[in-house]
C-alpha cells in the first residue's frame, strides 16, 4: 500500500502517464518496456489504394502487408523497435495496434446474448502488448515534437473552405453501408476510480481516459454499433477502471466489425494524417494520402516535369514536391484564391522545414493560367496529374461536357508523346470516358483505381500519352457539339 | 517563379508565332537554398532550351559564368552542374513581369506567381 502523502501528482493536463490499474496483473502497463515485441498494426487507407499502401509498407518497413476484406484497411506486423517507421508512411490515414482479430466471429442468435458476449470478451483480450505499443507510441510522438494540432481544418482561422464539404470528407473513411461510427464514453456521471491505492512505482497516478469507437458493417448483425460500443465500452471501463471521456481521451479503443471479421485495436494516431501538408484549405482540398496514392501510380522519375493544371490549393503537387522530390512540379489554376492558397501552403511547409534546420526550398512553382490554353511549350511535360472538377462540388455537369474535351486536348499537346503519362481523378466517369474516346488516339487508358472522395464514387485514371502528334498551337475551347453531337 | 519554369513558359497570345522565350523584367529577385541533386540537374539539361536559360539568367544579372553553349561531358562535371542547379532552382523572380517577344504583351508576376491569363480579345 502506497503512502499517499509521498505521491507526486505529475498531471498537469495533457500528459498521458498511465495509471496502474489495481486489478488484474495482466493489464499492468510498462513492465515489458525492455523487450522487443511483435505486434500487428492496422492502417486505414483511401479505398482503392490498398495495394499502393502495401507497396509503400514493403518499401519502407520491409514487411508484407495483408489487405483486409474490409475495404480501406491493411494489416502488417512490426517489432516495437521499428515502431517509429509507421509514422513515415504517406499512404495511410490512420494507424492502430491490433489487440485481437477474429476472422470468423460467430455471433450469437439474439442481441442480448451477443452483447453479453462482447462484454465478457473485454476481460479476456490480450491487452498487454497493444497497450505497451500505445505507450511507446506516445513517447515517440513527444520526442518528435509532433505538431498535431497545427494542420487541421478545424483549428485554422483563415480557412475559408466550405465547412460542410470538409466535414463530409472526414466522414468518408467509414464503410458506406453503415452510419457514422459510434463512440462511447459511458455515463456523464463517470465512476470515481480508485487509482490512488494502486501505485507501485511512486509516480503520480494520472487517470487514464478512454473512449470506444465502433464501426460496424454487414446486414446480419442483431445489434447496432451504438449498442456494441456501449456494452463493450462498459466492460472495458469495468476491467481497467479507466475513466470514460468522449473528447479528451488518452486511449481510443477501436471495435471494428465487418460481417464476420472483428478487430479490436487501440488507435495510434490522434487525428487523421490525411491533411498533413495543407494549412490553407479550399472547398475541395484533396487528402494528402489520396494525393500520395495518385503520385505513386504515375511513378515519378528523376527530373520528370509534372504539371497540375487545376491545382486548387496545391495538395497534389505539394505532396509530390515533398515525397517525390527528384521531380519538378508546376502547379497552376485560373483562380486567384487558388494560386494564392497554393503559394501559402508551399510557404508554410518551407517555413516548417527551415525551422527544423533543413534546406527549405522545394522543387515546385505556381502559375496562374487557363488550362484550356496553357502557356507551356508543346511536348515539354512528362506527367500531368490533377483532380478534375466533379460537377457536384465544383463546376457543373454541363460545364464538364465542354471542359473535358478541351482540357484533355490541351493536356495532350503539352505532354511528351510516347513517354508522357497522366493521372486524372474524376467523378464524372461518363463524360471523361467519352471525351477520351473521341480524342483521336492521343491518350490510352492504362489502369483505373476506384476511390471514394467525400462520399462520392470517383475514378483515378492512369493514361499513357500515345506517340501521335497533336496540334502545336494551344487549342482553344472547341465547340462541344462537334464532340457529342446532339445533346 | 524559378527559371526552370520560365524555360517552359511561352506566350499564347492569338496570332503570335514567336512567343518564346518570354523576356523577364524583374523588380524583386530572391535566392533560396534548394538541396543539390546532380542526377536531377544532368537529366534535366537535355529537356531545356539552353540559350533561353542563359538569356534569362543574363536578364536577372545572375548569369555569372554560365557558358553560352553546353560543355561536353557535363554529366560528370559537378561544378558545372552546381551552377546550373542554382540558376534553375535557386534564383526566383518574386515581382516583375514577363513580356511576349512578339506582341509586347506583359504578364505580371506577383508573389512569385506569373499571371498568364489572357483577356477575351487576346485569346
Amino acid at each position: 500500500v502506497t503512502n499517499m502523502s509521498s505521491q507526486e501528482d505529475e498531471s498537469a493536463g495533457g500528459g498521458s502517464e498511465p495509471a496502474e490499474p489495481s486489478s488484474s496483473p495482466s493489464t499492468e502497463i510498462g513492465t515489458t518496456s525492455g523487450d522487443i515485441i511483435t505486434v500487428t498494426i492496422g492502417a486505414t487507407v483511401p479505398t482503392g489504394f490498398e495495394h499502393t499502401a502495401a507497396e509503400e509498407i514493403k518499401e519502407k518497413i520491409g514487411v508484407d502487408a495483408r489487405i483486409s476484406k474490409d475495404r480501406g484497411r491493411v494489416f502488417f506486423p512490426i517489432t516495437t523497435d521499428k515502431l517509429f517507421q509507421v509514422h513515415l508512411l504517406r499512404s495511410v490515414d490512420n494507424l492502430f495496434v491490433v489487440v485481437e482479430e477474429y476472422h470468423h466471429y460467430q455471433f450469437k442468435e439474439s442481441k442480448e446474448e451477443t452483447l453479453m458476449e462482447l462484454q465478457q470478451l473485454a476481460s479476456t483480450l490480450p491487452w498487454t502488448n497493444a497497450l505497451e505499443v500505445w505507450k511507446q507510441n506516445g513517447t515517440l510522438k513527444k520526442k518528435k515534437g509532433h505538431r498535431r494540432g497545427g494542420n487541421t481544418a478545424k483549428s485554422k482561422p483563415n480557412c475559408e473552405g466550405v465547412g460542410g464539404s470538409m466535414a463530409s470528407t472526414e466522414q468518408q473513411e467509414l464503410p458506406q453501408e453503415n452510419s457514422a461510427p459510434e463512440g462511447w464514453a459511458g455515463d456523464t456521471q463517470a465512476m470515481e476510480t480508485s487509482t490512488q491505492d494502486s501505485d507501485e512505482t511512486g509516480h503520480g497516478s494520472k487517470l487514464i481516459k478512454f473512449r470506444v469507437t465502433c464501426n460496424r458493417a454487414g446486414d446480419k448483425h442483431s445489434f447496432s454499433s451504438n449498442e456494441a460500443a456501449r456494452d463493450f465500452g462498459g466492460a472495458v471501463q469495468e476491467f481497467f477502471q479507466w475513466k470514460a471521456d468522449m473528447t479528451k481521451f488518452d486511449i481510443e479503443v477501436l471495435l471494428n466489425i465487418h460481417n464476420e471479421e472483428v478487430v479490436i485495436g487501440i488507435a495510434l494516431t490522434e487525428e487523421s494524417l490525411h491533411r498533413r501538408n495543407i494549412s490553407h484549405f479550399g472547398p475541395t482540398t484533396l487528402r494528402s494520402t489520396l494525393c500520395y496514392g495518385m503520385l505513386r501510380l504515375c511513378k515519378p522519375q528523376a527530373s520528370d516535369i509534372i504539371l497540375d493544371p487545376m491545382c486548387g490549393t496545391g495538395a497534389i503537387p505539394l505532396e509530390g514536391a515533398i515525397e517525390f522530390n527528384h521531380s519538378f512540379y508546376v502547379a497552376g489554376d485560373n483562380n486567384d484564391m487558388a494560386v494564392n492558397r497554393t503559394v501559402n501552403n508551399i510557404c508554410h511547409i518551407q517555413k516548417r522545414r527551415a525551422d527544423k534546420g533543413s534546406m527549405s526550398g522545394l522543387p515546385i512553382d505556381t502559375v496562374q493560367w487557363d488550362l484550356c490554353s496553357l502557356p507551356i511549350r508543346t511536348s515539354s511535360v512528362d506527367i500531368i496529374i490533377t483532380d478534375m472538377p466533379f460537377g457536384k462540388r465544383m463546376g457543373s455537369r454541363k460545364k464538364n461536357w465542354d471542359l473535358y474535351p478541351s482540357c484533355l486536348r490541351e493536356m495532350a499537346r503539352v505532354c511528351r508523346p510516347g513517354s508522357g503519362k497522366a493521372v486524372l481523378l474524376t467523378q464524372d466517369k461518363k463524360c471523361f470516358s467519352k471525351a477520351i474516346s473521341r480524342m483521336g488516339g492521343l491518350w490510352r487508358k492504362q489502369h483505373t483505381v476506384w476511390v471514394n472522395v467525400g462520399g462520392l464514387h470517383a475514378g483515378v485514371y492512369l493514361l499513357k500519352r500515345t506517340g501521335s502528334r497533336s496540334c502545336t498551337q494551344p487549342c482553344h475551347a472547341a465547340n462541344p457539339s462537334v464532340f457529342f453531337g446532339l445533346m | 517563379m524559378k527559371l526552370l519554369t520560365h524555360n517552359m513558359l511561352t506566350s499564347h497570345v492569338k496570332g503570335v508565332t514567336k512567343g518564346y522565350p518570354l523576356l523577364i523584367k524583374a523588380t524583386e529577385v530572391k535566392v533560396n537554398e534548394v538541396e543539390f541533386n546532380p542526377q536531377f540537374v544532368s537529366r534535366m539539361i537535355p529537356k531545356l532550351e539552353w540559350s533561353a536559360l542563359v538569356q534569362a539568367a543574363e536578364e536577372l544579372g545572375h548569369r555569372q559564368d554560365l557558358p553560352g553553349e553546353l560543355v561536353a561531358d557535363y554529366e560528370t562535371n559537378e561544378e558545372f552542374l552546381k551552377k546550373v542547379h542554382r540558376i534553375l532552382l535557386e534564383v526566383e523572380v518574386l515581382e516583375g513581369c514577363l513580356q511576349c517577344p512578339e506582341s509586347g504583351r506583359e504578364f505580371p508576376i506577383s508573389r512569385g506567381i506569373p499571371n498568364m491569363l489572357l483577356n477575351e480579345d487576346e485569346a
